[in-house]
């Protein structure tokens, strides 16, 4: 394809400047102090190959606005949202968990970082970003399955790879990998759906019980 | 279920489950639909049906003994899985891995990004019931497996990677089988595309259903051919060069609309890319060793830990305890068939991995999968559930 049909394609049809790794460093090396001054962010040491940088919580959400829309850093790809459980970690004090955010720019392909705020186990809430990225959505749905993390303000904070009526947290090192569950309902999913019409501007005037008639009225011949 | 529109229409919505258990849901995807007539207006999804708590039993084991689970995730390309989590955790170490040893990654991550998009785009044309197109770009993989399972002794889970190399070299007569392989896989797809690309029935099919653009794209956290289809040029093999992707001639395919067609189409000629670089790797191919002689990550040759002393307790610690990344957390990803597959690896300096987590592409294009169907046709939703190819295997996990 010639560089001038390439032009005519949109905003993002044009390649990318490769990056190399020390590409990446130095633009870490120069994002750190900007957010150390801004948003008091520190250095993680578990980190010793790339850039993750701590916030506090109520800073989180300024701190992802800032990265993601300042055009000289543009992270506007969430790569990954997930927690880490300190609990039987070598000499871990402090806070038991940690949300990690993972974050890539389009624009500037050497920039890659990732956020991280503390959770103690007394206070699980963290912020939502959900409305900041559409796949916030899911991938804090994840990390509430899995971990236990509160996302306030997340519109459905369900389980979303373990069953619904799965008890307890099984990423949690304190969760026995043997246990076993007994799970039979499936999940009718008819408030997730009304809440999706409802988004879409389509207002309900009755509803229906459940997304599947059971197999007993079938077979009676009801519905 | 009763509803009134947005522009004061009352409609009869009709609600159904498409899937789990259906043959077009490739693999367990449940889709709860609000219908009026045969138009889907409003979607949502649920995944899990194949959760196998991935994160959960790679905590039991050593770092190599991860590698048999990555072979289930994606396992259309399960040596792609192996080599991206094998690099992940080589770059904790920061070691270097022998040129045999990279070309051959490349080698084989290239002919299994072509057998994984033959499977999809052949998926897709059985979906709209192209049966005969189908064949044609189903078959050629046979070939491939017939190299992976005289590789690795498997069809499907080759566990052919480990940390700091391969399993084995290669056998006599690979580069034959290689080349033999390469002939059949474009003639599969040069065949297949002759047949679908300016067919009208699939045209009608494909142009303008289930269009994703590339903002949408961006906030959904797609990446790989799915992203590409929508007219983003990014692609982690151009944009962070591993394994000397950098020195290899391809080109980047994009679409304009990121439309269904879009997407299959990407797909092919995505293959074609692949095996242009898969001529140019075997060109480089020379004889040498396949796994560093880092004895921090492999094993010391056998005859020497009936010699020397250090090789003996090199070879004990590695057995007994296996490797050890230095403490910290680190994340790596490669461009993998559908897309970034990153491996977030948190070490606690000990023998088993403290936490692994996947970053699997499927997610993010599963997760916008209604935004993908709303205002279509039901066979609209399967077709374009085809051309996004969901792994449920890696959806899951």
């Amino acid at each position: 394809m010639s560089h001038d049909q390439i032009q005519n394609l949109g905003p993002w049809a044009e390649a990318a400047v490769p990056a190399s790794l020390s590409d990446r460093k130095e633009a870490q090396n120069r994002l750190f102090p900007i957010l150390a001054e801004k948003f008091g962010a520190t250095l993680d040491p578990l980190d010793r190959w790339g850039l993750t940088a701590v916030v506090a919580k109520e800073r989180l959400r300024e701190t992802i606005f800032f990265l993601r829309d300042d055009p000289q850093w543009s992270f506007e790809v969430l790569v990954d949202i997930t927690a880490v459980d300190y609990l039987q970690w070598p000499g871990h004090e402090g806070a038991r968990f940690a949300v990690v955010y993972n974050l890539r720019s389009q624009s500037h392909v050497a920039h890659r970082m990732r956020v991280k705020v503390w959770a103690d186990e007394e206070d699980l809430d963290v912020p939502s970003i959900h409305d900041i990225w559409k796949i916030a959505n899911w991938q804090e749905r994840e990390t509430w399955d899995q971990y236990g993390i509160r996302f306030v303000g997340h519109p459905n904070l369900k389980r979303l790879l373990n069953h619904h009526e799965f008890v307890g947290h099984p990423l949690r090192k304190d969760y026995p990998a043997q246990r076993r569950q007994k799970l039979s309902m499936n999940d009718p999913m008819v408030d997730q759906l009304e809440a999706r019409l409802r988004t879409l501007g389509y207002q309900l005037l009755d509803s229906v019980p459940e997304s599947s008639p059971m197999v007993e009225d079938v077979l009676k011949g009801g519905r | 279920m009763k509803v009134l529109s947005p522009d004061g229409e009352k409609l009869d919505l009709f609600t159904v489950n498409i899937g789990p258990s259906h043959p077009a849901t490739h693999g367990a995807l449940r889709s709860f639909v609000a219908l009026d007539g045969e138009e889907i207006i409003a979607s949502v999804g649920e995944i899990g049906y194949l959760h196998r708590g991935f994160e959960k039993m790679v905590e039991r084991g050593t770092f190599n003994q991860v590698l048999p689970y990555t072979d289930r995730l994606n396992y259309c390309s399960a040596i792609m899985n192996n080599v991206g989590f094998c690099k992940a955790a080589e770059s904790m170490f920061e070691a270097e891995i022998p040129e045999r040893a990279t070309t051959l990654r490349v080698l084989l991550c290239e002919l299994t990004r072509v057998i994984d998009h033959l499977v999809c785009v052949a998926a897709a044309m059985n979906d709209c019931g192209a049966q005969t197109a189908y064949f044609y770009f189903y078959n050629p993989r046979e070939v491939v497996y017939a190299i992976w399972e005289k590789l690795s002794g498997a069809r499907l889970t080759n566990s052919f990677s480990r940390i700091g190399g391969l399993y084995r070299d290669t056998y006599e007569g690979f580069e034959d089988d290689v080349k033999n392989a390469i002939a059949e896989c474009e003639h599969g797809l040069l065949e297949g595309l002759s047949m679908i690309e300016h067919n009208r029935i699939f045209i009608d099919r494909t142009r303008d259903v289930g269009k994703i653009s590339a903002e949408q794209a961006l906030t959904w956290g797609w990446t790989g051919p799915c992203l590409r289809a929508s007219g983003v040029n990014r692609d982690l093999r151009k944009d962070e060069p591993y394994f000397g992707y950098e020195t290899y001639d391809f080109e980047t395919v994009i679409g304009t609309t990121g439309d269904t067609y879009d997407r299959l189409i990407c797909r092919v000629y995505e293959s074609l890319e692949s095996l242009k670089i898969c001529r140019q790797a075997l060109a480089r191919l020379k004889p040498g060793p396949v796994n560093s002689d880092d004895p921090r990550l492999r094993l010391p040759p056998h005859e020497a830990t009936y010699h020397d002393m250090e090789a003996l307790i090199a070879n004990f610690k590695l057995v007994y305890e296996g490797i050890r990344p230095p403490a910290g957390e680190h994340f790596d990803s490669i461009e993998a068939v559908n897309g970034e597959l990153g491996f977030f690896i948190v070490s606690d300096g000990s023998g088993k991995p403290y936490k692994i987590k996947v970053r699997p592409p499927c997610l993010t294009q599963y997760a916008a999968f209604h935004e993908v169907i709303e205002g279509g046709m039901i066979s609209d939703a399967i077709i374009s559930l085809s051309s996004i190819n969901i792994i449920a295997g890696e959806l899951d996990r």
